[in-house]
């Protein structure tokens, strides 16, 4: 079930006339709603894994109260790891034993050492890497006492398994979310009503930017081979849109549909394309992860507080982490590896924290160089998205290779029998509707919001693609 | 909550508003056009008169060179459809008869796709612009699972096959932009392409199929001689005994499919190039049309 299926669009309604009408009365109930809902829209992908979830909850609750309720340092720290080595050992198992093996008989076969690596054959349980990581801050707090432990299972389980962030995020914290669970939520209109329009918004990006720039993306990615040097370039940009709206139109619904139950959930994208360095550039986009591997990974290393070859090294080692979490990729590290790279010159110079306010363009000679800032962090990360897109890095090389060999630009007709330039008047109004909204959570609200949800409603129908349908691609990893 | 109760109401009126709107915009604009493709070139139109008729999937638009036809001094159109079923073709003519179209032959290409009677959903598609104008499009459609949807929810049909008649065709279509489907009188010669030269057509079995005798009984009722052919297939082929299924199932089917032999005739294994099509349309107008 999608955020942008037709059973989600009964679902919603069903499980918000519940939680507001039905069981209303105390937030236990409120609750109660929206952990049954929860586990149903889980189990709409494979019950099976649903036991899954429900022993990682339990875990994550029990080990966090036997933390807390432990005197000697020793056993916090058995409860801890044991924790951490569970929630881990899962997703090690599930997400990584088969890169693992493959990866070690592939060294071997290149010492040559013939054999043949023994791969399970399981699939990935939906959002297990997001709500693991909800598992893992949680208990990490309650060991660095920085929150208290939450003895309401049912209140608990909720910040873990609400259906809105259950299988793409945002990875909500703990000290965020829990204190929203803990207490009877009341309807507040105006809070609905943006609710509405940011889950609308979030749709537009995903049928009408991230759908359509696939079905481009795709055709010019799989046959990258009889490509001409502009449809590559161009590849490369619709995939940036693509995964852009695909991943932030979904935190947008989830966002959206949450605010109609009351809660507020972390912001996951901030205009991540109007960027003017790389830092910036990952201070706005998937936030809530960017935010995680820095309070649980960066900061504990040492952070940038040491000297120069431990923050080389902690920046390394926390683009690397991010990169593989997203899958077990050699071509994931790599892209990790190469915004590693990008970031290295902005932090030996001090400069990765100097584009921190809000980008602004005018008819100035400073505005040229700001514009050009932008778009050379865009190409940069356009390069660093075609190894996140392609199936090897060897493919990689391959494709970047080709865009400045072949040195044809011009007009090609793709697989999906349209021609490679067609979408780019729909990107640029998409850009100039964002750039018109960077300093709003969504396009929609504020003056003239009807007028302007007409539109949007108008592009999801008219301008969508469905016939060649295609799932969020965050749902992998 | 009454007034997002009242917000929510608002904004799914709308949305219906708008679907309606944009159902009535699409829906003139094809009702406008006749320069896409074979069936606006129908639709949209009014008496013409054939000797010649031809209708089928891809193996009838690439197989009958219709100036072949003309040269002869026979008006013909080839209408076949690359893609197309005969739930397509059977619909095709049902149109053209209402359009009181003279027609005195209709060669039709009977053979693989008389082993369904589903619809070609990429062909069946650009037929529903005219389903609330047009009660033969609408009764044809009216057996089918999705009818109700595509019939009764405004724009429906539009966002569910939307890459065939969506926002980028209807686009094309009021601006008047010309495709090259029926240049050549429908025919669409084929190069000597790299296609796949050997095929498994085993798993077919030919139905006693709905709309081939739907279109038998059309041409019977409008005086049409009907002209029932199979078409060659390339050398490499398995299965090759379901052409003499379908004679066995259809005695009246004119069994063609070893009239053209030799690969180099083929642009794939299905489908002739234009020199075995020039081949092929020869036999077809010795044999039936040099009286």
């Amino acid at each position: 079930m999608f955020f942008n299926s037709f059973s989600f669009a009964i679902f919603l309604p069903i499980v918000f006339v519940l939680y507001w009408f039905v069981f209303n009365k105390t937030k236990s109930t409120q609750n109660a709603v929206l952990i049954i809902a929860s586990y149903y829209f889980y189990s709409c992908w494979d019950w099976r894994f649903l036991f899954l979830l429900i022993f990682s909850t339990f875990l994550d609750y029990y080990t966090g109260i036997r933390i807390e309720k432990t005197k000697t340092e020793l056993g916090r720290k058995f409860w801890f790891w044991l924790s951490i080595s569970v929630n881990l050992g899962f997703l090690g198992i599930f997400k990584y034993y088969n890169f693992f093996a493959d990866s070690f008989s592939e060294l071997l076969n290149g010492f040559g050492l013939q054999t043949s690596p023994l791969l399970l054959n399981v699939i990935l349980p939906v959002g297990i890497s997001f709500y693991t990581f909800h598992g893992l801050s949680y208990v990490i707090d309650i060991y660095l006492k920085r929150i208290k432990a939450e003895y309401n299972f049912i209140d608990y389980s909720l910040f873990v398994s609400y259906f809105p962030l259950l299988v793409a995020g945002p990875i909500e914290r703990a000290t965020h979310l829990l204190p929203q669970v803990k207490v009877k939520r009341s309807f507040d209109y105006q809070k609905a009503k943006e609710g509405i329009f940011q889950f609308v918004w979030g749709l537009v990006k995903k049928v009408v930017i991230a759908d359509t720039c696939a079905t481009y993306a795709n055709a010019i990615f799989d046959n990258y081979e009889s490509m001409n040097s502009l449809s590559l370039l161009l590849g490369a940009v619709y995939f940036a849109f693509q995964i852009y709206g695909d991943f932030s139109g979904y935190s947008d619904m989830a966002l959206g549909m949450s605010k109609l139950f009351g809660i507020d959930l972390l912001r996951n994208f901030n205009y991540p394309y109007f960027s003017r360095d790389i830092a910036e550039f990952w201070r706005r986009w998937h936030i809530s992860l960017s935010s995680w591997f820095r309070d649980y990974l960066y900061i504990p290393l040492g952070g940038s507080s040491g000297g120069t070859a431990m923050k080389v090294r902690n920046t390394f080692i926390i683009f690397l982490v991010s990169g593989f979490w997203h899958g077990a990729n050699w071509t994931f590290i790599a892209w990790g590896f190469i915004n590693a790279l990008y970031f290295l010159p902005l932090l030996l110079l001090k400069r990765n924290r100097s584009n921190m306010e809000t980008v602004s363009l005018y008819w100035d000679l400073n505005s040229v160089k700001v514009f050009f800032s932008i778009v050379s962090t865009f190409a940069l990360t356009c390069l660093a998205w075609i190894f996140f897109r392609v199936k090897s890095i060897g493919e990689a090389f391959e494709y970047i290779g080709r865009i400045f060999t072949n040195r044809i630009f011009e007009s090609q007709y793709l697989e999906n029998e349209r021609y490679n330039y067609e979408i780019i008047i729909l990107i640029l109004a998409f850009i100039i509707v964002e750039w018109n909204s960077r300093t709003k959570v969504d396009p929609i609200s504020g003056k003239y919001s009807y007028l302007k949800l007409t539109f949007c409603l108008a592009a999801i129908v008219a301008l969508g693609t469905y016939s060649d349908y295609k799932e969020f691609i965050y749902f992998q990893f | 909550m009454k007034q997002f109760l009242i917000f929510t109401v608002k904004t799914l009126v709308l949305l219906f508003l708008l679907l309606v709107v944009l159902d009535f915009l699409y829906t003139t604009v094809y009702l406008q056009s006749s320069n896409r493709g074979k069936i606006d070139y129908v639709y949209n139109s009014v008496e013409r008169d054939y000797d010649v008729v031809i209708l089928g999937s891809s193996r009838a638009n690439n197989h009958f060179v219709a100036p072949m036809f003309a040269e002869k001094g026979l008006k013909t159109f080839n209408y076949g459809m690359s893609g197309g079923h005969l739930f397509e073709a059977s619909l095709l003519l049902k149109l053209m008869v209402e359009r009181k179209y003279t027609i005195k032959n209709v060669i039709l290409e009977t053979d693989l796709n008389l082993s369904n009677e589903k619809r070609a959903e990429g062909i069946a598609a650009k037929f529903l612009p005219y389903i609330h104008n047009s009660e033969i499009t609408k009764n044809h459609f009216s057996t089918e699972k999705d009818f109700n949807e595509l019939y009764y929810i405004p724009f429906y049909r539009y966002v569910a096959f939307e890459t065939r008649i969506g926002f980028r065709e209807m686009f094309f279509n009021a601006i008047h932009k010309k495709t090259n489907h029926l240049l050549n009188m429908g025919y669409s010669p084929l190069g000597n392409g790299k296609g796949n030269m050997k095929n498994n057509i085993s798993n077919l079995k030919p139905l006693r199929n709905k709309y081939y005798e739907e279109i038998r009984q059309l041409c019977k009722d409008n005086n049409i001689n009907l002209i029932s052919v199979m078409t060659p297939m390339c050398s490499n082929t398995k299965g090759l005994n379901y052409f003499d299924k379908v004679q066995q199932l259809y005695p009246e089917i004119h069994n063609y499919e070893k009239a053209v032999e030799g690969d180099q005739y083929f642009s794939s294994c299905g489908h002739l190039n234009d020199t075995g099509a020039r081949l092929f349309t020869s036999v077809i107008i010795k044999d039936f049309f040099n009286k």
